[in-house]
């Protein structure tokens, strides 16, 4: 009877604990009338409101701050222009991989936000939905990406492509920058920080990180690898020079991956480290004196060491750089059938899409934002605010963000801005790097399964202790120490065995106790 | 209706079954699978075939071999003359060791990063040193606790049997003191090795880019490889076993007379 009770109760308990773990789910989604968007993004990349007083944005056209997450602002936005109540639920991931991993364990959300090579890999493997036709509809007043998209970013994404379709189909960007190197230029003179032989360069032994990352490592092993190729004038003046670094940068031959590997394992010991993320803090604290960067947190680290009064510069390696950037993704397993979702999933990209959110969200992170609209003006607007010389100044030089902002061929003088000159080399060219270096530029495409394995054992091979380096002593004296375990094992037992009947301490003690 | 106490074991035992028995067999589902979901070996064989993961194994196991000699000798002497000397502030004492456990283990490292920048200049020379220090100071206080309880219980007639049948202070050390605490040791020891040749945290914290077996596992699941990071796992786990196995088979007399593990 007993023990029939028992079971019971212990059904009931688990049936309890179960039902405690479900019913919650069953009431959120039972919630009538409230569509609810899973967004999920890079850690601190959105505006979370909350500004103090004294970083209110005062541009000519008006006021922006944030005082309200934007997350918040998007919900009333949303109510007010479509009058459906949508809930954002927010979650953050720490890598592409990271979110990746998510994805195939099971983890559903409606819109994330990986960067360039995790979108190719999603679309290859069929796991996106289509953006709708009225994303794209320039007349609706609300399409604020379509309609603010700068021309540069709309033309890699319709002209890149996997399986057929092109990016523009199922991606809508949200940041983007470029791969350089962040340098102390008391230390590092610019010449040396712009080539990508810099990680290997003695002068700086073991004062230089990158970052612990196989695709950014190996962009620059071969940045340094085919560093001739790549500056000589005759490649460079070649008809498809675009066509070639392109081909060059994504060269991803077992061939190569063996040179990479060698090239690694020599500059191993000429780096500070491989940082996973301590690299800005230790550009401010001047623990090393160059540091591998993404430029928006490039402009972030110069930014903290410019409180500081200390200055840190940035270049762009001359043979060639990573051109990347983040976009919104909508996810088959969240949205698809359901419309309601995909239309909030639209409309919060084009929420962060609208200038003075774009602004917002680029003052608070530091990233530059695929939004130009320069019909609009005030992005541009904004870079006048932050970066332009004040009427004092005296070397001051102009500065073309055309390429990015011009719509067209007439409006091309009017993106200049008159930046005090070093800029040139700082937060400014970092944020939205010039024409020249972009014709530079390459994408990293994404690595196949053979690929990414073939370069995942190689940057295994980098790290790993390799066990033929053990030296002969270290041998010699593991044997020596497992020696001694073993008889110490041995002794204890075989003493154990004949133990004598002398009273030991155990008898001696229940004696005591017995006493 | 009637409460037994059996039932007060039945949220742990859901616990058991949800968090550490069901994972543990997801994990041998994916050590013995390769990417096609087929039964297979070549993960097992590819750990033992790679001097690089071998190396790494190597590399582990004498990291944390060194930090816990560096652990023992720091920390022997400390317990033994905190627990034999006749300070009324022992607690307080006691206290001090315990202590940096209850600041976050980052911000420690953090500082001591710091200390060591401040000493050293360049980090970068010294990656093994800088490693074996950061881990002695996080695992510091695990060696010292066990060791201080087993002592601080002996009984001091033992001392006073042995000096009465004519052993020196050496002799009463090395022949009842030391034999007696190797429980407290062993306890210690266990609880500084195994989380030393994992705790990766530490390493990248200071500089050190070297792959111990933890950032190893790291690295293949970042690749998607879920069946060689599982396997890296289930490796490490066969090492503890063993480890355990071994430390109980040394300690097994002491243990039975009533050591304290902490």
């Amino acid at each position: 009877m007993k023990r029939i009770f028992l079971k019971n109760t212990a059904t009931l308990l688990c049936a309890l604990l179960i039902a405690g773990l479900v019913l919650p789910c069953v009431s959120l989604a039972a919630d009538s009338g409230e569509t609810v968007l899973r967004v999920c993004s890079w850690e601190e990349y959105i505006d979370e409101g909350d500004w103090g007083e004294d970083e209110v944005i005062d541009l000519e056209s008006g006021d922006i701050f944030g005082e309200n997450p934007m997350v918040n602002d998007f919900e009333d936005w949303y109510y007010d222009t479509y009058h459906k109540k949508v809930r954002v639920e927010y979650s953050t991931f720490g890598t592409n991989e990271d979110l990746y991993n998510m994805l195939t364990l099971g983890d559903v959300f409606d819109l994330v936000c990986p960067s360039e090579y995790m979108i190719m890999k999603l679309m290859a493997e069929d796991m996106l939905s289509p953006l709708s036709d009225a994303f794209f509809d320039e007349n609706d007043e609300n399409n604020y990406y379509i309609k603010g998209v700068s021309p540069y970013i709309r033309e890699m994404f319709e002209t890149h492509e996997i399986n057929g379709s092109t990016w523009d189909k199922y991606a809508a960007g949200f940041m983007w920058g470029v791969t350089g190197f962040v340098y102390n230029p008391e230390v590092v003179s610019p010449e040396d920080a712009s080539t990508w032989h810099l990680i290997d360069n003695t002068s700086y032994a073991r004062q230089i990180t990158v970052k612990d990352n196989v695709r950014d490592t190996y962009f620059a092993a071969l940045g340094a690898l085919k560093s001739d190729l790549l500056t000589s004038e005759a490649f460079k003046n070649s008809p498809d020079y675009a066509s070639r670094l392109q081909m060059e940068m994504n060269d991803t031959s077992p061939e190569m991956i063996a040179k990479v590997q060698d090239y690694l394992q020599s500059v191993k010991d000429n780096l500070y480290s491989f940082e996973t993320d301590s690299g800005k803090a230790d550009m401010i604290t001047g623990k090393v004196v160059a540091n591998l960067q993404w430029s928006g947190d490039a402009v972030y680290t110069m930014d903290q060491a410019d409180e500081d009064d200390f200055t840190l510069d940035f270049a762009v390696p001359e043979e060639s750089t990573n051109v990347y950037f983040d976009g919104w993704v909508k996810l088959k397993c969240g949205v698809e059938g359901d419309p309601d979702k995909q239309h909030a999933a639209e409309a919060f990209i084009n929420f962060l899409s609208r200038p003075d959110n774009v602004i917002r969200n680029m003052y608070y992170i530091g990233y530059t934002s695929v939004i130009s609209n320069s019909e609009d003006g005030r992005i541009f607007e904004y870079l006048e605010w932050n970066y332009g010389a004040d009427d004092e100044e005296e070397d001051t030089v102009e500065y073309s963000v055309a390429h990015f902002f011009a719509e067209g061929e007439e409006s091309q003088d009017e993106f200049i801005l008159t930046v005090p000159e070093d800029q040139l080399n700082r937060q400014l060219a970092a944020q939205y790097p010039s024409e020249e270096v972009l014709a530079r530029a390459s994408i990293m495409e994404y690595f196949n399964k053979e690929v990414s394995e073939a370069t995942n054992q190689m940057w295994i091979n980098v790290r790993c202790f390799n066990i033929k380096n053990v030296p002969v002593w270290c041998w010699i004296l593991a044997g020596l120490i497992v020696a001694l375990i073993a008889y110490a094992v041995i002794d204890k037992k075989i003493s154990r065995k004949h133990q004598v009947s002398a009273p030991d301490i155990t008898t001696f003690r229940d004696h005591e106790r017995k006493n | 209706m009637r409460f037994s106490r059996k039932l007060l074991g039945i949220p742990y035992a859901v616990f058991l079954i949800i968090f550490v028995v069901a994972p543990l067999f997801v994990l041998f589902f994916y050590a013995f699978t390769n990417g096609e979901g087929q039964f297979s070996f070549s993960n097992l064989t590819g750990f033992f075939s790679d001097p690089n993961t071998l190396g790494t194994l190597c590399y582990s196991f004498a990291l944390a071999f060194v930090v816990t000699v560096v652990c023992l000798l720091l920390a022997y002497p400390t317990a033994y003359f905190l627990a034999t000397s006749k300070l009324k502030a022992k607690g307080v004492i006691i206290m001090i060791f315990v202590m940096p456990m209850w600041i976050n283990f980052s911000l420690r490292i953090t500082a001591l990063k710091e200390i060591l920048t401040m000493i050293e200049r360049n980090l970068a020379y010294y990656p093994f040193l800088n490693s074996v220090l950061g881990m002695t100071y996080d695992f510091l206080p695990f060696m010292i606790l066990p060791i201080y309880n087993v002592i601080v219980k002996l009984s001091p007639d033992y001392g006073e049997a042995a000096r009465d049948l004519g052993a020196d202070s050496a002799g009463t050390f090395l022949q009842v003191t030391l034999p007696l605490s190797v429980p407290g040791i062993l306890s210690g020891v266990s609880m500084v090795f195994l989380p030393a040749m994992t705790n990766y945290v530490v390493l990248d914290m200071l500089y050190n880019s070297t792959y111990i077996m933890g950032s190893l596992i790291g690295s293949y699941f970042s690749a998607y490889n879920w069946h060689g990071g599982s396997m890296i796992a289930l490796i490490l786990l066969a090492v503890i076993c063993g480890f355990t196995l071994l430390t109980d088979s040394i300690g097994e007399g002491e243990v039975k007379r009533g050591g304290a593990m902490l």
